[in-house]
């Protein structure tokens, strides 16, 4: 009972805890915002929290596509697609292998950009679709039956074969790639805060993908067999749907959203690395647990405070604690509250 | 409420659990065959054959070193495929006997190694400490102890924070407790690598993250004296006794009052706990001991290796150290150790020293080591598909990888009932 | 770590009160009183659904009440945890049998004993002379109990998921034996049973009340045993007790017959 209500209660004051935190330090104590004719200046505003949580909206963007993909298969299969986040790395990769194809630099103009960027975005989408939904298909579907232990251990075995792709794709070190819409030209301010091209390119592309899924999964037929299987796979299989499909049709579409995270981060980062796809994974995985898993709009909320929250850690404690402060939240939602901010109890006892 | 759910018959189910496509007829009937074969074997030999093989095999186990040259590389790649069948016997309890999926293993790795790190080199160099050290070791600056007590150090270092990790995990359905547990092997890895800026005082850091502790002592025992780097073989009595300590360890817990609670949590956590298992209790024993022999054998690594260094703790160790087990057959005792074995060679010997220039001899443009990532994952890939029980299957598992439910509040909202609507699968 | 031997209290009685059973929006048991007197084999019938093995569950700990009481005998088990309960001398068996798949009968049983050992940790990596004991005694105890239920012994070591649907629910009872309870709690013991095995399940219900000095609560659908068995039966209907008495009485009550044809129509 107390439970309960300490339970989301509290995860909501941990993670107002970080920003407000710094917020007041940056407001009590001011904080360093560059130098003018060699002394310091210090500000006592609220900008450079501002300015954390830009780039963490934007980073978070990128999060909540992949966790989207995450919470959609957990939701119909009740399994966690550890490969998925590697899915992202290779859509990444593809993203930039199609950059050349394309003749895209960043000397192209703007709509030759614009529109050689949708094309490489419809084509990675489609491929890392595929992917996911080959991955299903070879990985999990033998094992539909067998406890959840077996494809958990498949999924990690193609994780670490899309990683050993990426390798040998492109080395072992993180690689710089073009900047191809100069992601970090200032296009206008809000309240002080810059607001640079890439945070636009992150919304941009997540906001409209996010609608068209929305609609897609409340209003179509396939959408609705989505839903139904998610909540009773028999039941739904009695109604006459193809339960096969949908499930390959889930897998398509978290796939193509992985992969569409995959060339924004490629635009937004201008750095792709074969490791990638674990550390976003890890977050976006964290992302989806955090807004309730099998829970679309909770994925999109917690892919955003997730974002957030890196965006703090990497400003103020250093990049190098980031994934320790993520991770400590993570074991933070799983005691306090499992089933995350939005989570309802799925497959009600009835 | 309906009693229909039953999907629990009493049926006798046959050997693999995965439904679905099936293979070929010939397949089926082939291995069909081969149970055959083998359980026709086994009634011909004598009620102690499985004793008499084990003995035989620890007086070869005893012997091997004299079969190479005191710096082998062979019996280099054998010490550390010892060392990983140890890893895997400890993590063999957590998830093969309790069924508890733990991916931050390595965490324990870290911790052992970092013990030894701690205690067994100069590395704290504001404290004096020397308990049974080599007379050149005692000497140096830093806490200097004999190793065996470093290898106790450890397993209790690992013990504690065992049950630190397995508690916030108690109520979760096996897949979130993966993650939990992959969150904490990433956070040691974390602070592991960012140690160098915990101060303790004195100047002296908490690791020394990726550089890492180097020069830490090697074992040494009066009367024996200490072990170099020219003779690999009292290494290997070393961990072979360590192995044969975990083994014997394993084998009278597995027999026990204990071992049994975890096969039966692992089973059916509802009836367990109906049958009077105290849930907590006994799942943190399981994730302790696992953890303190993990320890144990992440000490040995480190002072083998005379380097810890971060950079040693990533997240494919505890892939890695699962795979042995799975590939081993979860549960069991002698699957985990000739996982850790295989594994080690294949890791160790096979792949860098005598396949590694395979690719290029039939025209390809790298080295085996290149995808060695990518040979593993399809390892694993295969043996859940086509042979999830693993080579040496648990001897109480026919049904091998038999599903659980698990018993979790309902009050707390977790997805699953306790009640008897939600059964294995 | 050694577990405390902890002898059963003299056969006590259970007493539940008021007890409310909610998840979420959905009443499972609404306001349910009842005792159970020592040594008594009392049954509780009711249409599917009416809440009875979720009484069950509270009574064995493995829900908590939404609000209410139970109490075993002077002690207050409300919020007790399964184990504890077990260990208190309460004992059951599963609707929809719950055996270790990957044991033997006989370990299923041993494993039932549980509460009963004292071996822990280092007694078991060490074994001295008194562990082993405990495990031999641990084994006869279990043989016997098998031999009780009246399983063939060449079953004791083949594996639970083997076994024929009625050796199967022997074993069960053996194995909730095995902890020596004083109240026994039986959930549709005869399900899948024909008639004739039915009553000898009735008959040894019995013989186990006498023998063992159990006090028995039974959840049945089948009526002869529920006649034949019983003492008192007690009547749920979604989620309310909504009769109470001696066989013949709660038989002949109206809303009982209405509660059942009322499904049925």
């Amino acid at each position: 009972m107390v439970r309960k209500y300490v339970g989301r209660w509290g995860l909501i004051v941990a993670l107002a805890a970080l920003p407000i935190y710094y917020g007041v330090r940056d407001l009590v104590h001011g904080y360093q915002a560059g130098f003018v004719a060699g002394h310091p200046v210090v500000h006592h505003d609220l900008t450079q929290l501002g300015f954390n949580f830009a780039t963490g909206l934007s980073n978070g963007a990128i999060w909540a596509l992949i966790a989207i993909g995450y919470t959609l298969v957990y939701g119909i299969i009740e399994l966690i697609n550890f490969a998925h986040g590697d899915v992202f790395m290779i859509g990444s990769f593809t993203a930039v292998g199609l950059y050349s194809v394309f003749g895209l630099t960043s000397s192209t103009g703007a709509p030759g950009l614009v529109l050689g960027l949708l094309a490489v975005l419809l084509i990675t989408m489609i491929v890392c679709g595929v992917l996911n939904t080959l991955i299903e298909r070879v990985a999990y579907r033998p094992l539909r039956n067998a406890p959840k232990l077996a494809p958990l251990i498949t999924a990690v075995g193609f994780s670490f074969i899309l990683q050993n792709v990426g390798l040998l794709w492109r080395g072992g070190s993180p690689q710089s790639v073009p900047d191809l819409i100069n992601q970090g030209k200032t296009v206008f301010h809000i309240f002080g805060v810059p607001i640079v091209r890439g945070y636009l390119l992150a919304l941009g592309v997540m906001i409209p993908l996010v609608l068209v899924l929305g609609r897609f999964i409340s209003t179509t037929r396939m959408g609705r067999a989505m839903r139904a299987t998610a909540q009773d796979p028999e039941a739904a299989r009695l109604m006459g749907i193809n339960v096969n499909q949908t499930i390959a049709l889930t897998f398509l579409l978290g796939g193509a959203l992985a992969g569409a995270a995959g060339l924004v981060y490629a635009l937004f980062e201008t750095n792709i690395w074969y490791f990638q796809g674990f550390r976003a994974g890890l977050f976006a995985f964290t992302a989806a647990v955090m807004g309730g898993i099998g829970n679309v709009r909770g994925a999109v909320l917690g892919g955003l405070i997730i974002g957030v929250i890196q965006a703090l850690a990497d400003s103020r404690m250093g990049p190098q604690w980031t994934e320790a402060v993520v991770f400590a939240y993570l074991i933070m939602i799983m005691v306090l509250r499992p089933r995350g901010l939005l989570g309802e109890e799925t497959r009600e006892a009835g | 409420m309906s009693d229909a759910d039953e999907k629990n018959e009493p049926s006798t189910r046959s050997v693999t659990v995965t439904e679905g496509e099936p293979g070929p007829s010939d397949w089926s009937e082939f291995r069909a065959q081969m149970r055959e074969w083998r359980e026709g074997v086994e009634r011909v030999l004598p009620p102690w054959w499985s004793r008499a093989l084990a003995a035989t095999l620890i007086v070869i186990g005893i012997v091997l070193p004299f079969l190479f040259s005191a710096d082998s590389g062979f019996l280099n790649a054998t010490i550390i495929a010892v060392a990983y069948a140890v890893m895997s016997l400890g993590l063999n309890i957590v998830v093969g006997f309790a069924g508890l999926l733990d991916l931050g293993y390595v965490a324990f790795y870290a911790l052992g190694a970092y013990t030894l790190g701690w205690f067994g080199s100069g590395f704290f160099y504001k404290a004096h400490l020397h308990v049974l050290v080599s007379p050149v070791a005692s000497t140096l600056p830093g806490i200097h102890l004999n190793f065996l007590l470093i290898l106790v150090a450890a397993a209790a270092i690992c013990a504690l924070a065992g049950m630190l990790i397995g508690l916030p995990t108690l109520r979760l359905r096996g897949d979130y407790i993966a993650i939990v547990t992959l969150a904490f092997g990433e956070i040691i890895g974390v602070v592991a690598v960012n140690g160098t800026s915990v101060h303790l005082g004195g100047g002296m850091t908490l690791t020394a993250g990726n550089l890492g502790i180097s020069a830490v002592d090697s074992p040494y025992f009066p009367g024996i004296g200490l072990f170099n780097e020219l003779d690999l073989r009292p290494w290997y009595w070393l961990i072979f006794g360590i192995l044969l300590l975990v083994l014997f360890v394993n084998l009278r817990l597995r027999d026990s009052r204990l071992g049994r609670a975890w096969v039966a949590l692992r089973e059916d956590e509802v009836a367990a706990v109906s049958m009077g298992i105290p849930l907590v209790r006994t799942k943190l024993m399981a994730y302790s001991i696992g953890a303190a022999f993990g320890g144990m054998s992440g000490a040995f690594f480190g002072t083998y290796f005379t380097v810890v260094n971060a950079s040693q703790f990533q997240f494919g160790f505890s892939i890695f150290i699962l795979g042995m087990v799975i590939i081993g057959g979860l549960g069991s005792i002698w699957g985990a150790v000739a996982g850790g074995l295989l594994l080690g060679y294949i890791n160790y010997y096979l792949i860098p020293d005598v396949l590694n220039s395979l690719p290029s001899k039939i025209g390809l443009n790298f080295q085996l080591t290149e995808i060695e990532f990518g040979i593993y994952g399809f390892l694993l890939v295969i043996m859940m598909i086509l042979r999830p029980q693993g080579l040496i299957p648990e001897r109480r598992r026919r049904l091998e990888l038999t599903g659980r439910v698990s018993a979790t509040d309902s009050e707390l909202g977790e997805p699953s009932a306790i009640s008897t609507l939600e059964l294995a699968e | 770590m050694s577990a405390t031997t902890v002898s059963p209290p003299e056969a006590a009685a259970m007493e539940v009160d008021h007890v409310v059973k909610a998840f979420g929006g959905l009443v499972a048991v609404n306001d349910v009183s009842l005792d159970i007197p020592r040594h008594a084999i009392i049954s509780l019938i009711g249409p599917n659904g009416a809440g009875k093995t979720t009484l069950f569950n509270m009574l064995t700990g493995l829900y908590k009440p939404t609000s209410g009481r139970i109490l075993f005998g002077e002690r207050e088990i409300t919020r007790t945890r399964p184990d504890i309960i077990t260990k208190l001398g309460v004992a059951r068996t599963f609707q929809n049998i719950r055996l270790f798949g990957a044991m033997t009968a006989l370990e299923n049983v041993i494993v039932g004993r549980h509460a009963r050992m004292r071996t822990g940790v280092f007694g078991a990596i060490l074994r001295p002379p008194w562990v082993r004991r405990e495990e031999r005694e641990v084994q006869e105890r279990a043989r016997e109990l098998l031999k009780f239920v009246g399983l063939r012994e060449n079953s004791f070591d083949r594996l639970a998921s083997q076994l024929p649907y009625g050796d199967q629910r022997r074993v069960e009872i053996a194995r909730a034996l095995a902890s020596e309870p004083s109240l026994l709690l039986l959930d549709e013991p005869t399900a899948g049973m024909n008639p004739y095995e039915s009553e000898a399940l009735a008959q040894f219900m019995r013989r186990m009340r006498d023998e063992l000095n159990l006090t028995i609560l039974l959840i049945e659908h089948d009526m002869k045993v529920v006649m034949g068995v019983s003492e008192r039966v007690t009547v749920l209907d979604h989620g309310h007790k909504i009769a109470e008495g001696p066989p013949a009485e709660v038989r002949a009550d109206p809303a009982v017959i209405e509660a059942y044809l009322g499904k049925q129509g």
